[in-house]
């Protein structure tokens, strides 16, 4: 699903010295993989996850999404690929002020061509359980309650990659594991994800961990999944659409 | 995204925000309400001072000839007055200038004492010719006027304005009672029907109307007038006439150029564009003050907008995260922006025409509402919305999402 190929990012600072962020980055992710991208603060994971998002763009290498060479996609035909084939989730949420869970939800069918389905945005948020919290104003949720309907707003265009930069990094541990556990089960129905993460806690629950150092990609490892966490889970339901 | 949703995300993004979405609506009402109030004003005014002109002059096909310089001011009176002006230049006018159609003699005099019985009033005193209520379109509400047999006899008869009327024979009918001038006895023989106000308030019916023969011969005793009135056929071609009027009187007062004239020619019309011409520089510079509070709206709005756009990055950059191109983002903004302008516009309108209602109520006029015009007010709001809103969604639609979501 995901080709990188010598991919480099290099930044360019006020004053024109350059910032090399990802130095030559090669990897590829299989559809349905659940991989961490783990590394410390100023590694690159960001600046990777970003060209993975199709945030932004390598300053050389190439990015296949799907087998198609995104790298070099306008700012226009890179909006479409993140309104339809990618889901975001952010350290500090996101969501929108003055708007309501389920309005969160649907913002992204804004801009994927079709109706915006208040049903579906409802059943997403079922799923996160938050079904009785739909019509509550993003204010009136807790840190945890927030992430959920950020994941149900990622879910919302029914993309097959997720992709999460610290997704429990504003978040403390026991509500954190409930959120992974989340994206557990939902890459157990089919999505793949990405995460990228500073804790190894947080990585130890994917499959795969892409170890980042300096831009360059130090270890890429298979791990045990924590089998504890699984067992509850086991054969659950489709993520909905 | 559609038209639609974009439209009803501004209406949902403009209610969640009412304090903001207030003081946009508010900037952009204020401006729309002077417009509409300053062009409602300027238009009555315009309209109530063509009404009083048209009072005071009757119709716009006359010319009118009174004698001294162009530099004499002030209406005529006999006692202030050259005596260059005679019956006979009069007749000379008739007789020799083409397209005229009718030519009235006037004698005027003013603050004379009338008595009628044991009352007092004073009045002005109008001698004139049978011609004169046709030329000035008057007529009477009781009784008759002037006629060419009462110019012809010397008939000691009077016409009289309502104000002198009501001061003289408040309860009874006056036609046929007596009023008399200076001891000599004048017979009522008709009642002006009201002119009202002309410029500036001053009543216009407080006049005393007898035949410019009467007046000559038997009241003040003198043969030279205050005004010459002529009514022309052909009003178009009311210049021609008047150097054909000014060329005869200087040859009848042997006047040669540079010698200055003994007379003065002047049309109701040029005065008429004049006042005008005043006027209309007037409502222009009410209606650039309201232009300028109307940008000053939009100024408003900029800033706001501005404000808006760096306080909501994070919207900015979620949306885009999740697919919203450049153009979708612009397309947002300047829906919002254009749209709490229209509303402006029409709470403007709503403003300006409460602020013209009482501005015309306190100023006696008539309100004049430019329905038109409005439509066109709040098409402007919208239109200063879409400019104003141009920069602050552009700087939206340009921020870069990385940066603003970075936690
Ligand atoms: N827009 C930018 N301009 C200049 N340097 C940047 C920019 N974004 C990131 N960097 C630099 O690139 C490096 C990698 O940053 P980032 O990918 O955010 O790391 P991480 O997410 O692992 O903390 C850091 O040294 C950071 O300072
Ligand atoms: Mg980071």
């Amino acid at each position: 699903m995901i080709e990188l190929e010598h991919v480099v990012k290099t930044y360019q600072r006020e004053d024109g010295t350059p910032v090399p962020a990802l130095r030559d980055i090669t990897c590829r992710i299989g559809a349905g993989e659940f991989v961490t991208i783990r590394g410390s603060s100023g590694s690159g994971k960001s600046s990777l996850l970003n060209i993975l998002g199709c945030l932004d763009t390598p300053t050389s290498g190439a990015y296949r999404l799907g087998g198609e060479d995104v790298s070099r996609y306008t700012d226009q035909e890179r909006s479409a690929v993140r309104a339809r084939r990618i889901g975001f989730v952010f350290q500090a949420f996101n969501l929108l002020p003055r708007t309501t869970a389920v309005e969160n939800v649907e913002v992204p069918a804004l801009y994927s061509g079709g109706d915006v389905d208040r049903g579906k945005a409802l059943a997403l948020l079922k799923r996160v359980g938050l079904a009785e919290r739909s019509n509550h104003f993003v204010t009136e949720l807790s840190g945890g309650e927030q992430q959920r309907v950020a994941i149900a707003r990622a879910l919302m265009n029914s993309p097959p990659l997720l992709l999460a930069d610290e997704p429990t990094g504003n978040l403390d541990s026991a509500v954190g594991d409930s959120i992974m556990e989340l994206l557990t089960d939902l890459n157990r129905e089919g999505l793949t994800i990405v995460l990228v993460t500073h804790d190894e806690r947080v990585a130890s629950y994917a499959a795969r961990e892409l170890l980042i150092r300096d831009g360059v990609l130090a270890s890429d490892r298979a791990q045990p999944r924590r089998p504890s966490l699984h067992a509850a889970t086991e054969g659950a339901a489709h993520v909905v659409g | 995204m559609s038209w639609a949703r974009t439209l009803a995300l501004a209406l949902r993004t403009l209610r969640r925000n009412p304090l903001r979405s207030l003081f946009m609506l508010l900037g952009v009402a204020v401006g729309i309400a002077s417009l509409v109030a300053m062009a409602s004003v300027g238009e009555a005014t315009r309209q109530e001072t063509m009404r009083q002109f048209k009072r005071m002059v009757g119709t716009f096909d006359r010319i009118s000839i009174q004698p001294g310089s162009a530099r004499t001011r002030g209406m005529p009176s006999l006692t202030s007055v050259e005596p260059t002006l005679r019956f006979e230049d009069a007749d000379a006018i008739r007789a020799e200038v083409p397209n005229v159609r009718r030519v009235s003699r006037e004698q005027s005099a003013f603050d004379i004492d009338v008595q009628a019985r044991d009352k007092t009033a004073t009045t002005s005193i109008w001698g004139i010719s049978a011609e004169w209520m046709e030329i000035r379109g008057d007529d009477v509400t009781v009784g008759r006027g002037i006629s060419p047999e009462d110019v012809e006899t010397l008939a000691r008869v009077a016409v009289i304005g309502e104000d002198l009327r009501k001061e003289l024979f408040p309860d009874e009918d006056p036609i046929g009672k007596t009023i008399r001038i200076a001891e000599v006895p004048f017979t009522v023989q008709g009642v002006l029907v009201p002119r009202g106000a002309g410029p500036g308030g001053s009543s216009l019916d407080n006049l005393l109307l007898m035949p410019v023969s009467t007046a000559s011969k038997r009241l003040f005793n003198r043969d030279y007038l205050t005004t010459i009135t002529v009514q022309l056929e052909d009003p178009a071609r009311y210049e021609q006439a008047v150097a054909a009027i000014t060329a005869l009187l200087r040859e009848r007062h042997g006047i040669v150029p540079p010698v200055e004239d003994n007379f003065t020619v002047s049309n109701p019309r040029a005065a008429m564009e004049q006042v005008q011409e005043v006027d209309t520089t007037l409502s222009a510079v009410l209606v650039g003050i309201a232009v300028i509070a109307t940008l000053i709206g939009g100024v408003v709005i900029m800033s706001l907008m501005l404000i808006a756009v760096s306080e909501r990055r994070r919207e900015i950059g979620v949306r885009r995260a999740v697919g919203a191109t450049r153009a979708d983002v612009l397309r947002q903004f300047l829906v919002e922006a254009a749209l709490i302008s229209a509303l402006g516009g029409i709470v403007g309108v709503l403003l300006g025409v409460a602020g013209a209602t009482v501005a015309a109520f306190q100023q006696q006029l008539s309100p004049v509402f430019l329905w038109g015009a409005m439509g066109g007010a709040v098409g402007l709001a919208t239109l200063i919305g879409l400019v104003f809103g141009l920069q602050p969604a552009w700087r939206a639609a340009n921020v870069d999402p990385i940066q603003a979501l970075r936690a």
